[in-house]
This record gives structure tokens, C-alpha cells and sequence, in this order.
């Protein structure tokens, strides 16, 4: 399993997440659980970025909290201010 | 020695430290942008739902696979030159190079498109947002080429090796930033609604 997860995988499971994106754009989609799913895929694209382009996995804890944290701060900002606009 | 010997060490951060202190610096500056834009839109919901519709999400998307490949090139680079592969490397910064290349000139073919139609900064709230913010990116993205190319050019003359590659990391550090950046703009500007 181990063997699968490298940068070139990652690459591959990026380029797919972008694509379900535009297809969801070029939908129209919209909606709180569209919202959701498309922060939640631009995150773990972020996440792909910090842990393993940045190679930030396993350097200091306060370094990660402020990577990750921004990521998760910015995202989940944009989330509050989408559902209070949907709801 | 592989690239996976060279990972077991304990892990200090890549690169030089102060890049990582302007690297906070500026995700701190595009975080707060991202979050005033969330809230404007609060403010006008219409308006930001019907002027989004006019981007080109094609471009978007094309841009978002230039920049995560290009950081992925980058990557590449710096693997290449913690196995001593200096050659391997510079292609790696060249290619690279050509994926940022790929996004500007999209990024200027999209500016044209909207500005030949008379669309600027005043034209209107969302507007002011997608222009001022994609244009700070813009010129994030021409200073990370910059530094990518000076890292080419020093590993040509011989500046790197699998001994010293602290550059390499920096330039890396900072290009992947300038992605990080993106993987949120583009789904924050172009797709959700």
C-alpha cells in the first residue's frame, strides 16, 4: 500500500481532483454539500502540497500547526460564510 | 543512498529558514484576502453568482494543472539533486519554468479578454476582487519564476550538489506556495456559488 503513496500518485490524485472540480463548475452546481466537497477537495490538495511537495511531514509541530492551521482556517472560514448564504 | 535513506534523518525544514518566515508572511496576506472576499460576497450574493459565471473556468482549471504539475516538476528537481543528479535537476527547473510560462500566458490571454471588454477594477465589487487578487497571485507567480530561474542558472555553473541543495529547497518552498495559494483561489473564484 505504502509503495502507492508517492509524488507521482499524488500528482495523478491532484490532476483528478482538479478535474472534478471544473466538471462541478461547469455544472452549475451549487448547494451546501457542493460547498463542502469542493473546500474539502481544495484542502486535501493542500495537504498533498504541505506534507509531501513541501515535504513538511515530520518537521517541528509548531511549523505543521501553522501550515495546516492556515489551510484548515482559511477553508473553514469560507465554508461558514458559504452555508450562511445558503441557509 | 536514495532519496528514502536521505528522509529517514530527523527532519529540519527545507530549505532556508527566513523563506519560510516570508512564506507565513504571505499565505497570512492571500488568507485574510480569501476571507474579506468570502464576506463581501455575503454582501452580494447576486451580483458575485452572475459576474462569476463570465470567467473562464477552462483557463481556471488549464492553470490549476500547470501549477500542480509544475510543482510537481519542482519536486522532481529536488530529488534529482539530493541523488547528486545535477543534470536531471536543471531539466526538472526547466520544465518547471515551462509550466509557470504555460500559466501566464493564459492568466494575460484571460486579463486581455476581460479588459478588451472594458472590465476593471471599478467595473464592480467582484470584479475589483477577481482582478486584485489574481493579479497579487500573477505576481507571485512571476517572482517565483524568477527565483527558479536564478536556481537553474547557479545549479548550470555548478552551485549544487547532493551535499549543498539548500537553494534548490528554497526556490522549491516558495514555488509550492505560490500553488498552495491557487488550490484555494481558483474553486473560491471560479467554481463555488
Amino acid at each position: 500500500m505504502k509503495s502507492y503513496y508517492n509524488v507521482h500518485t499524488i500528482w495523478i490524485a491532484m490532476m483528478l481532483l482538479t478535474i472534478s472540480t471544473y466538471v462541478i463548475g461547469e455544472q452549475g452546481a451549487s448547494g451546501i454539500g457542493i460547498v463542502l466537497f469542493l473546500l474539502l477537495t481544495a484542502m486535501i490538495k493542500g495537504v498533498f502540497i504541505i506534507r509531501d511537495f513541501m515535504e513538511l511531514k515530520g518537521v517541528s509541530l509548531l511549523w505543521r500547526v501553522i501550515m495546516y492551521g492556515w489551510l484548515w482556517t482559511v477553508c473553514i472560514a469560507i465554508a461558514i460564510t458559504y452555508m450562511i448564504s445558503l441557509s | 543512498m536514495t532519496v528514502a535513506d536521505i528522509e529517514i534523518e530527523p527532519k529540519l525544514l527545507p530549505g532556508d529558514l527566513a523563506i519560510w518566515f516570508f512564506i507565513f508572511m504571505e499565505l497570512l496576506v492571500f488568507g485574510i484576502f480569501f476571507i474579506i472576499y468570502a464576506v463581501m460576497r455575503l454582501q452580494n450574493i447576486e451580483m458575485f453568482n452572475q459576474y462569476q459565471l463570465t470567467l473562464n473556468r477552462e483557463f481556471g482549471a488549464a492553470n490549476t494543472v500547470l501549477l500542480i504539475t509544475s510543482s510537481y516538476f519542482v519536486v522532481r528537481a529536488v530529488h534529482a539533486i539530493k541523488l547528486n543528479d545535477v543534470k536531471s535537476c536543471i531539466l526538472w527547473l526547466y520544465a518547471a519554468l515551462g509550466g509557470g510560462t504555460g500559466f501566464l500566458i493564459l492568466k494575460l490571454l484571460e486579463y486581455y479578454d476581460k479588459f478588451s471588454a472594458g472590465i476593471n477594477l471599478s467595473t464592480n465589487t467582484f470584479y475589483m476582487f477577481y482582478l486584485s487578487l489574481t493579479i497579487f497571485h500573477f505576481l507571485h507567480v512571476i517572482l517565483g519564476m524568477v527565483i527558479l530561474f536564478a536556481i537553474a542558472i547557479k545549479a548550470q555553473r555548478g552551485a549544487y550538489n547532493d551535499q549543498n541543495y539548500v537553494g534548490v529547497e528554497t526556490g522549491a518552498s516558495y514555488w509550492h506556495m505560490v500553488d498552495l495559494v491557487w488550490i484555494i483561489l481558483f474553486p473560491l473564484v471560479y467554481i463555488i456559488r
